[in-house]
């Protein structure tokens, strides 16, 4: 069963298969679960999301289009809004933005043709992250990856909402042309 | 059609891609996506970046049992065999390849199959709450931290500092961070129960993140 690759799991889950939906659940829990509680930093509150992003999975699984993307992306899309949603309505306040100003600008890193050569989404996309300007990074991290809105942002970072975005979109588009600059080396 | 323009959907486009966007804008703006093509595309490419931004958060071990609890939910069976715990450790050494820290991982291999769970012990930046990585403790002595996140934690080499809910501090030795990430394992001399800390402390002598024992 573990050498059944993601999309047949997916399938397998779609059509009700137990076994699939086993070994769909611990291929993946634990990037499931260290997402989860990576946003929400609460044990108990990152285990019911952990669990309702499989359950979601298991029921929209039949939805689910390889051509749109891996199972790893959209199953943690899923974890990711889960966990979003849930610090949105226990979150009282932004944390200090006086912690993020002690990052330090990155030196050199990859350059583009290097970024090709490393082995996966992730490891790009590290890299990629790595080379850009902190206020980007910081920027990127809070939005895309803690689920913070632009205006947070702004608001922890002591810039306009405008500059926020700006940031934002940057990063995004640098990130973007990392992981598409490998898809044309292929 | 909704009343924003093209460019204003744009504007908008990161944010909606990346799900911050929220209440009435979002709906304006996915109402507007819904019948346009080219903010369909624009979208799409910024959909490409943000979807893979999650596969950035470390893995980890989740409670004991959350796989029967899950699957009692999917409804699949119990199913707990020697083969698949046999299998489930070789699938997590291939992710351990791959993957650049994985700590837990890391402590098991040095007590040599520990009969403890670990400890999961989440580091904070120490003038906020900003998670930076993450500890574990396994046996109550083995100390592992991760510093994964590239934010909150500035390059250089810090002191990993153990504080024993009873007894003294204790420094287990030093970790280099580099691009913002790092790792470190140590052996703290006196057992780390609920509410002992751990620590990186930088060359001034000023805590940069901490993270508690549950």
């Amino acid at each position: 069963m573990w050498s059944v690759s993601d999309d047949a799991l997916v399938a397998g889950l779609a059509t009700g298969d137990q076994q699939a939906a086993a070994a769909f659940v611990r291929r993946f829990q634990r990037r499931v679960y260290g997402l989860a509680r990576t946003i929400v930093t609460d044990d108990r509150a990152a285990e019911d999301i952990a669990q309702e992003a499989f359950v979601r999975a298991w029921k929209h699984a039949a939805a689910f289009d390889p051509r749109r993307g891996s199972v790893v992306s959209w199953l943690l899309t899923i974890t990711r809004n889960l966990a979003i949603d849930a610090v949105r309505v226990r979150r009282p306040v932004a944390f200090d933005p006086d912690a993020l100003l002690a990052l330090d600008p990155v030196a050199d890193g990859p350059d583009l043709a290097d970024l090709a050569q490393l082995g996966d989404d992730t490891d790009r996309l590290r890299a990629a992250l790595v080379r850009l300007p902190t206020e980007q990074r910081r920027a990127i991290v809070l939005s895309g990856l803690l689920g913070y809105t632009a205006r947070e942002v702004g608001e922890m970072e002591d810039i306009p909402l405008g500059t926020a975005k700006t940031r934002i979109r940057t990063a995004l588009i640098r990130l973007r042309t990392a992981l598409v600059a490998e898809e044309r080396t292929e | 059609m909704s009343p924003l323009s093209c460019s204003q959907v744009q504007e908008s486009a990161p944010e909606l891609a990346l799900g911050i966007l929220g209440g009435a804008e979002r709906a304006e703006v996915v109402y507007h996506v819904d019948h346009c093509a080219r903010c369909q595309a624009v979208v799409a490419q910024f959909a490409e970046a943000a979807d893979a931004l999650p596969l950035l958060a470390p893995e980890l071990e989740p409670p004991a049992g959350f796989e029967t609890r899950v699957l009692a939910r999917l409804g699949a069976p119990k199913r707990r065999s020697r083969r698949r715990l046999v299998i489930a450790a070789a699938v997590a050494a291939a992710f351990a390849a791959i993957l650049s820290i994985t700590v837990v991982r890391v402590v098991e291999s040095q007590t040599g199959g520990t009969t403890s769970k670990p400890v999961t012990v989440a580091m904070a930046a120490a003038s906020g709450k900003i998670p930076v990585g993450w500890a574990y403790v396994t046996n109550g002595v083995s100390v592992a931290v991760a510093v994964d996140y590239g934010i909150g934690v500035p390059d250089g080499v810090y002191t990993v500092r153990v504080d024993p809910a009873a007894g003294p501090v204790h420094d287990l030795g030093t970790m280099t961070i580099t691009g913002g990430r790092g790792s470190f394992t140590g052996k703290s001399p006196e057992p780390l129960s609920s509410g002992s800390t751990i620590s990186m402390v930088d060359a001034s002598g000023t805590q940069t993140c901490q993270g508690t024992v549950a």
